[in-house]
């Protein structure tokens, strides 16, 4: 069991100065990392950090070049020895169920694996209902798996992986492109899972909130490991402290802040920011110092999360690009015409009588950010389709940018920017092609593009870069080239289809600061979907859609208070058997019981009186309380919350 | 008005110069049109659709003058000799394991009955499983034996073989027009040259819009105030303008150089009829790439719809070697017009006032389907 951590001879994995070449490239580069048996170890890294080509290592169906890889204490060198460890090893490669057969049904792709991984006939069936009964697929056996949502699409991968009982499951970025719901019912199925069988799992993720979940992790950028541990040890590898506050005018507070501190970025309506080696009343006093003058609220310090952490080693290892900040130029902040940007009134969209939006209705100002976030099939993607003029609605009413949605399609067209989910550029033209490409598109006359392109490029951070084909691009800077197009017309309203999925923290940062620019100074109204939810804080105003309706309309701060009000505080709880404890707590009937790494969280309504429920329930079985804490909640546990508690409306219905 | 014309002409050239700059940085696909528009059009320059060297083997069984008079007229450059065998039953072999083209077998007394004015009999086994090569065996070896007997018959009457002029007999004095050495190189590869054009004319713009659906760029077009016509236009045009290109140093550079094709029309007419062609052609290219979701899957069908079209064209198999049914299917393939125009306009210098019926033929049927490809692409992406 993972929490009695019994003295076994040798770890699941042990990784030695590992490196693997693509060509003349060196991916990964000297990787040491050992994972104890019974532990969920997490690799997280940006795209390109190098996390595949470990995974593909360790499970052996990758060729190295440097360093050894031992399992179970099997050093895997050769083709033999990597067939001796295949039956107690499990692998899920990247991307949606890649690995299942989309024409097959649910039960015939886990029967096809368990007949590849050579289960005794006898036992395929129990083992079958039970790893359905967990991942609640049992109810869509028939169901060919092309038309499983993607989360579902997820479990039955894990299914399918995890048919032959392996030891070891190696999960290559299980939960990128996932809503946040089905993230964390695979947290849980995943919990679960290592409280029965015991087994250990190497998991990888691009999204950095999601460190709280391992055990231990390394953090990779670049091919290296940039610090191993646990997350907590991973802290407090970057001595400093966050300071969070409201400050008016805020592009003015955070040029300030920027001008003397590195790391500081925007989160909708409050500033964030990194002072490093300082305990937190300094923090605070040299915050507040540098903001003299201004209207400042809420200033406090906070402890800092993984991806502050992240962001001060790659800064104190000078492996941060330069920062271009975008200032404001003379000419560019248009006037404010039309305040509302975009007015959706009951906007409807049927398809072959399934209703895919239903009755959405919001607003959006100029000089806004307006995220929109929900699962995948929840209608973002048809309902921006008529946002942008592509899908006339079936029903209710709609004016972008001032003309009417259903008469004014092409108007739309021609004053909105958008980029969509792929950074959809032509790789094989150059940057400066792709944005003269661009211009010619949207009319731009001939003798402002060039000064506009310039002034574009400025802005992104892409001037030097001209000459580059997009191909060649790292993914960050591909990100703001595609926003750059999108941007060389001057729309009033931005579009952006979850612009920011596998790009590093510091790219999203950058990224961040572009469009708060934008919004702020030349007053663009911006709508983003997106599926990081540590995303949305950034956004002034939150719309929430879940089965075609938008269920909930708010600022950020504004959901998380509605979530304290309906179902009471977060607690954070440590204990020394964090999973005995879970079992425990759920069986008390705690709200949202969710296991987090080393901790458990829950809500409770009142904390004191919960906190003495806790300490009688665990002191009862003799398991060691640590710590409760409260915690502010995240978007994510507002997300989960409310989705949730919908899903079962609609099941008791 | 005038300036949305302008903007409408603006975005068409941004649109066609992008198709053309992403189709010059496409190094496998620059190779492809390359070697299919020269090296692969040259290298047929060695396929001939007549016997050039068939072997015979010979079972003689008289081993007389007679006998070795006659197998000494299969005669290169048609036949060669392949030996001689000692029973026919080896000659069967032969001519199963495809080694002789044909199996010659001269009787014993071949001699002896030729010059007593009795009957006797020449066995040619010939392996027609190739038709073309195998009935040109039989009726070239068929004209030798007879001429040699007819020859024999002459010198038992006693008359010379200069004396053959004065025998009363029809005189064949056919005239072969239009390709009068009846050479085979011009007609393979031009027809090859079509054939080329065909493939391009389909796969290129299919490629072009496949592509963009593959990388997802085709979204952020749609977004754009550009109308599906702006989008697939900029394809055909491109595309075309490409075709012209490989086409004219096909033709300039191969044809007329290393197979002395004459080019007896006119060039403009002949490039003229090549842009309708393509045009019309580009249609099914673009209907493809409504059909497919990557560039594997755009060939797949490409080829199933190649096929055909190529069959009933003409190109290989002559419409006079078609049954009933598929002659008038022939009407639907645009390639049978293009290469009766094709064929006419290069070969025999015809003009419009002879092959307008084919460019009506292949006007309507390319509106057809350039229009059926337009439709299909404007309700997938309008």
């Amino acid at each position: 069991m993972g929490e009695a951590a019994p003295l076994t001879p040798a770890p699941a994995v042990r990784v030695q100065g590992f490196g693997k070449r693509y060509r003349r490239q060196a991916a990964v580069a000297g990787v040491d990392l050992e994972v104890r048996r019974g532990e969920i170890y997490g690799l997280i890294g940006p795209d390109g950090a190098g996390k595949s080509s470990l995974m593909k290592a360790v499970a052996g169906v990758l060729a190295f070049e440097e360093g050894s890889i031992e399992m179970f204490g099997i050093r895997i060198d050769s083709e033999a020895a990597a067939e001796r460890v295949k039956g107690r090893l499990g692998f899920m490669p990247q991307g949606l169920g890649l690995n299942l057969y989309p024409e097959l049904s649910v039960e015939e792709n886990i029967d096809f694996f368990a007949r590849l991984r050579g289960v005794p006939a006898a036992e395929i069936a129990a083992r079958k209902a039970k790893l359905l009964a967990m991942t609640r697929l049992d109810r869509f056996t028939g169901r060919p798996m092309k038309h499983l949502s993607g989360g579902m699409k997820q479990k039955l991968g894990l299914v399918c992986t995890l048919i032959h009982e392996p030891e070891l499951i190696v999960l290559d970025e299980p939960t990128t492109g996932v809503d946040p719901v089905s993230r964390r019912d695979f947290w849980a199925i995943l919990a679960e899972l290592l409280r029965e069988k015991g087994i250990t799992a190497l998991i990888s993720t691009a999204y950095m909130d999601e460190a709280e979940r391992f055990h231990r992790l390394s953090l990779m950028h670049g091919g290296r490991v940039l610090a191993s541990g646990e997350p907590d040890a991973i802290r407090a590898r970057t001595p400093g402290s966050v300071v969070e506050l409201e400050a008016e005018p805020q592009v003015e507070a955070l040029d300030r802040i920027q001008a003397s501190l590195a790391q500081a970025e925007s989160v909708g309506p409050r500033l964030r920011v990194f002072v490093d080696d300082a305990a937190p009343e300094a923090a605070v006093g040299t915050v507040a110092g540098l903001l003299k003058g201004l209207s400042l609220r809420d200033l406090h310090a906070t402890t800092p999360d993984l991806e502050d952490a992240f962001v001060a080693l790659l800064r104190r290892q000078r492996l941060v690009e330069e920062r271009v900040v975008a200032k404001p130029r003379a000419g560019d902040g248009d006037p404010p015409g039309d305040d509302v940007a975009i007015l959706a009134k009951d906007l409807t969209r049927d398809f072959d009588g399934f209703r895919a939006v239903d009755r959405a209705s919001f607003t959006v100002h100029q000089g806004d950010i307006f995220g929109l976030v929900g699962a995948n099939g929840a209608g973002k993607t048809t309902l921006i389709k008529m946002l942008t003029g592509i899908l006339p609605p079936s029903d209710g009413e709609g004016r972008v940018a001032g003309a009417d949605m259903h008469f004014a399609a092409q108007a739309i067209k021609a004053r909105i920017g958008y980029t969509s989910q792929a950074f959809s550029l032509y790789q094989d033209l150059s940057v400066l092609e792709n944005l003269r490409l661009y211009a010619r598109i949207y009319g731009v006359a001939r003798h402002a593009a060039g000064e506009r392109i310039e002034q574009v490029a400025e802005l992104t951070g892409l001037t030097g870069r001209e000459r580059q084909l997009a191909g060649r691009l790292p993914l960050g800077i591909r990100q703001r080239l595609a926003l750059a197009c999108a941007l060389v017309h001057r729309p009033r309203i931005l579009f952006l289809d979850e612009p920011t999925s596998g790009v590093d923290p510091i790219g999203r940062r950058r990224f961040w600061d572009i469009l708060v620019h934008l919004a702020r100074v030349e007053q663009v109204a911006i709508l983003i979907t997106t599926h990081y939810m540590s995303e949305a804080e950034h956004c002034d105003r939150l719309a929430l859609m879940h089965a075609g309706r938008i269920v909930a309309d708010d600022p950020p701060a504004a959901l998380k208070q509605a979530l304290r009000e309906e179902a009471g505080e977060l607690l954070e709880v440590a204990t020394d058997r964090p999973l005995a404890a879970m079992a425990l707590l759920e069986q008390a009937g705690f709200a949202g019981v969710a296991l987090f790494g080393r901790h458990i969280h829950l809500f409770a309504r009142d904390a004191h009186t919960a906190t003495r429920e806790i300490q009688t329930i665990l002191a009862g079985r003799g398991i060691g309380l640590a710590s409760v804490t409260p915690r502010p909640p995240s978007l994510e546990d507002v997300f989960v919350y409310r989705i949730t508690a919908l899903e079962q409306g609609e099941q008791r219905l | 008005m005038n300036s949305r014309l302008t903007l409408w002409w603006s975005r068409l050239a941004a649109m066609t110069v992008k198709e053309l700059l992403q189709l010059f940085r496409d190094g496998f696909l620059m190779f492809a049109i390359v070697f299919l528009f020269t090296a692969d059009i040259y290298m047929t320059r060695n396929v001939r659709l007549e016997l050039n060297h068939a072997t015979v083997v010979v079972h003689d069984a008289d081993h007389s003058a007679a006998s070795r008079e006659l197998i000494y007229r299969f005669r290169p450059p048609y036949f060669q000799l392949g030996g001689e065998i000692q029973d026919s039953r080896e000659g069967q072999a032969l001519l199963d394991q495809g080694q002789a083209l044909a199996v010659l077998d001269i009787p014993p007394y071949f001699q002896r009955d030729l010059q007593s004015g009795r009957p006797t009999d020449v066995q040619v086994l010939v392996d027609t499983s190739n038709t073309v090569l195998g009935t040109l065996a039989a009726s070239y070896s068929g004209q030798i034996i007879g001429r040699y007997g007819f020859e024999a018959a002459l010198a038992r009457m006693g008359a010379s073989e200069a004396s053959l002029d004065t025998v009363p007999m029809i005189q064949d004095q056919h005239r072969v027009w239009y390709n009068p050495n009846q050479n085979d190189a011009w007609f393979i590869p031009i027809s090859e040259l079509l054939t080329v054009i065909t493939v391009m004319a389909i796969m290129l713009p299919a490629a072009a819009a496949v592509r963009e659906k593959e990388r997802g760029t085709i979204e952020q077009l749609l977004v754009s105030p550009l109308t599906p016509a702006l989008i697939l236009l900029p394809k055909v045009i491109s595309m075309t303008l490409v075709i012209l290109a490989g086409t004219a140093i096909s033709l300039f550079l191969v044809l007329v150089p290393v197979f002395g094709v004459p080019i007896k029309g006119s060039l403009p007419l002949f490039f003229a009829v090549t842009t309708l062609y393509t045009v019309a052609t580009s249609g099914l290219g673009l209907y493809i790439a409504t059909l497919s979701r990557n560039l594997a899957q755009a060939a797949m069908l490409a080829i199933f719809i190649l096929m055909p079209m190529v069959f009933l064209s003409g190109a290989w198999t002559p419409p006079e070697a078609m049954p009933a049914g598929l002659r008038e299917a022939m009407y639907l393939s645009p390639l049978y017009y293009f290469i009766e125009m094709g064929y006419g306009i290069l070969l025999k210098g015809a003009g419009l006032d002879v092959l307008w019926d084919s460019l009506l033929g292949l006007t309507l049927l390319g509106v057809g389907i350039f229009g059926f490809g337009v439709r299909r692409f404007r309700r997938q992406f309008g």
